[in-house]
């Protein structure tokens, strides 16, 4: 019994272990996709952004491995929502900068640094949310709502930097694939808002 | 002893039977439901210590029952408990949440008037009090509980997975410690009618455990809940898990205590004893209702978590069901005993 007993609390532990660093990964990814979307906007296809970018793709890497591993545990008890890794398509739209190579004139990079900013505090509000779902239930609210907050400020961001560049004089074929990349980085937010509304029903469910 | 006395006896035996499959599920079923516990673990430490405390704690409420008629011939028994598990039948169609424990009270008093026996009024009374007490104190239990773990949650700012695994060995401990104020509590209700008949001799199982005549008539009885539990309760467990899977595993773990601990005050010779030796006020030892104690819990935890509102209908129900089980109980008991001696010329009571 005691053996038993010892063997569940050292499981418990690793769980939770890898629970956090599923949160850190999240929150490194989001970080890294700021940066690197700042280089990229300076420098284009550099050395730097090459390596921010590959960052990234092994963040999602390790993220993913470690969803899997956790999601293995949990499912079986029905504890929380899908752990969606997939908010990390931060990898994706970092891929698709380094092989598209977008020309984004001087006057858009504010804007879409400010969107790419908007996103990544979504996501790192996300993830904030999702660890405070198992550590402090009552904080879930306060980074939800901030989550809802960023998210609508980022669907305004986008709509106003697709306004300008449908305004601009770019040649029509520039102009749709800006705004195909304004898209996928406003949808970082918007999946890190539809993970929020499950996570708040968890967070009722599981309120005692 | 011979055949006939398991004959008579098997109504109390179907008794316990039907109490096994329906009342685990209000002990094992959330754990069950939930996938926290799987059946088989769950089936065999409620069998086991329903058996115990049935054997070692079940004599005080049965005394109780025997003080409120004492039924002296075995067919009389046999009709008693066939005429409470004909009304349960009856009565848990129309989904009323009713009691074995309130059947067999009416069922006895049936024996009395047909018995031109007494019936001690005030003992009645105070039966029935409990009834009314047990929801409102198992309500209380949860309330008090429910604080008190939402504080410790507070500060300890424990993770949710180990919250978890400290609340699936919880559920296992809750559980088994319901098995046994279950079997404590509801052992009257099976076997309390057919003590003063019984046949049974004195017994000295392998291991040396001694077991005075009673005790044997509740192992007897205790087995015949254990197979309900084992054969029949799975699928009432799920049931019960998926309908309280809206609460938290925690909250069922709280409903869970509230109900046993209720059970175990009103079976509880040990505790009855220390409480009047130091003079404090003692529970009267009376079988009462494990699903009205499950609904007492869940609404206190309703109404401590906020709800505005009590679910008047489901008490109005409590209510119909405190007045109509032993009133049905009762007059099925008097016309089947009346059946029994002048159809199959039994003597169902001795003058």
């Amino acid at each position: 019994m005691f053996h038993i007993n010892i063997s569940l609390f050292s499981q418990t532990k690793a769980l939770e272990n890898k629970i956090d660093l599923f949160h850190d990964k999240l929150l490194d990814a989001a970080m890294t996709f700021k940066k690197a979307v700042r280089v990229y906007l300076t420098e284009q296809r550099s050395t730097e952004y090459r390596q921010l970018s590959k960052q990234i793709k092994q963040i999602e890497h390790d993220a993913d491995n470690l969803r899997r591993d956790i999601e293995n545990n949990l499912y079986s008890q029905n504890l929380i929502p899908d752990l969606r890794a997939d908010v990390l398509q931060f990898d994706e739209v970092s891929y698709k900068f380094y092989i598209e190579r977008p020309e984004i004139t001087s006057e858009y990079h504010m804007r879409i640094n400010e969107l790419c900013d908007l996103s990544a505090e979504c996501a790192e509000n996300m993830a904030k949310a999702s660890r405070a779902f198992f550590r402090d239930l009552s904080s879930v609210r306060d980074y939800s709502q901030k989550v809802y907050f960023i998210e609508h400020e980022s669907d305004l961001s986008a709509g106003h930097l697709r306004e300008a560049i449908f305004d601009s004089d770019l040649p029509l074929a520039n102009k749709l694939q800006l705004s195909d990349f304004i898209n996928d980085i406003a949808d970082i937010a918007d999946i890190a808002e539809d993970f929020i509304d499950e996570l708040l029903i968890f967070t009722i469910k599981r309120d005692i | 002893m011979d055949l006939t006395f398991f004959l008579f006896l098997s109504s109390g035996l179907f008794l316990g039977w039907s109490l096994g499959a329906n009342d685990a599920s209000n002990i094992f079923g959330t754990a069950v439901g939930t996938k926290m516990v799987k059946f088989k673990t769950a089936a065999i430490i409620a069998a086991i210590f329903i058996i115990i405390g049935a054997v070692h704690a079940g004599s005080g409420a049965s005394q109780t029952l025997g003080e409120l008629g004492s039924i002296n011939t075995l067919p009389g028994a046999f009709m008693s408990a066939l005429a409470a598990a004909l009304t349960i039948f009856w009565i848990v169609r129309s989904s009323i949440p009713t009691s074995t424990s309130q059947a067999i009270v009416g069922a006895i008093i049936g024996w009395n008037f047909f018995a031109s026996k007494p019936t001690d009024l005030s003992l009645v009374t105070q039966i029935v009090s409990t009834w009314v007490f047990c929801p409102i104190l198992s309500g209380s239990i949860a309330v008090c509980l429910y604080w008190s773990i939402k504080k410790i949650l507070r500060k300890s700012r424990l993770h949710l997975i180990r919250q978890d695994c400290y609340t699936r060995i919880g559920l296992i401990l809750a559980g088994a410690f319901g098995a046994y104020a279950l079997g404590a509590n509801n052992i009257a209700n099976v076997m309390g009618v057919f003590v003063p008949s019984s046949p049974l001799k004195e017994a000295t199982l392998p291991w040396g455990f001694h077991l005075s005549s009673t005790q044997v008539l509740f192992l007897i009885g205790g087995i015949a809940i254990g197979v309900g539990v084992i054969t029949y309760s799975q699928k009432i467990m799920n049931t019960v898990g998926n309908n309280l899977m809206k609460m938290s595993p925690l909250i069922a773990w709280v409903v869970v205590v509230s109900q046993s601990l209720v059970l175990f005050l009103f079976a509880s010779q040990g505790l009855r004893n220390f409480l009047l030796s130091y003079n404090l006020p003692a529970l009267p030892l009376v079988p009462v209702s494990s699903s009205q104690a499950v609904i007492g819990a869940v609404m206190g935890i309703g109404l401590a978590k906020g709800g505005r509102t009590l679910n008047w209908t489901l008490i109005g129900k409590i209510i119909v069901s405190w007045i109509s089980t032993p009133i049905i109980a009762a007059i099925i008991c008097y016309i089947s005993l009346f059946f029994l001696q002048n159809v199959f010329g039994q003597t169902v009571y001795l003058p």
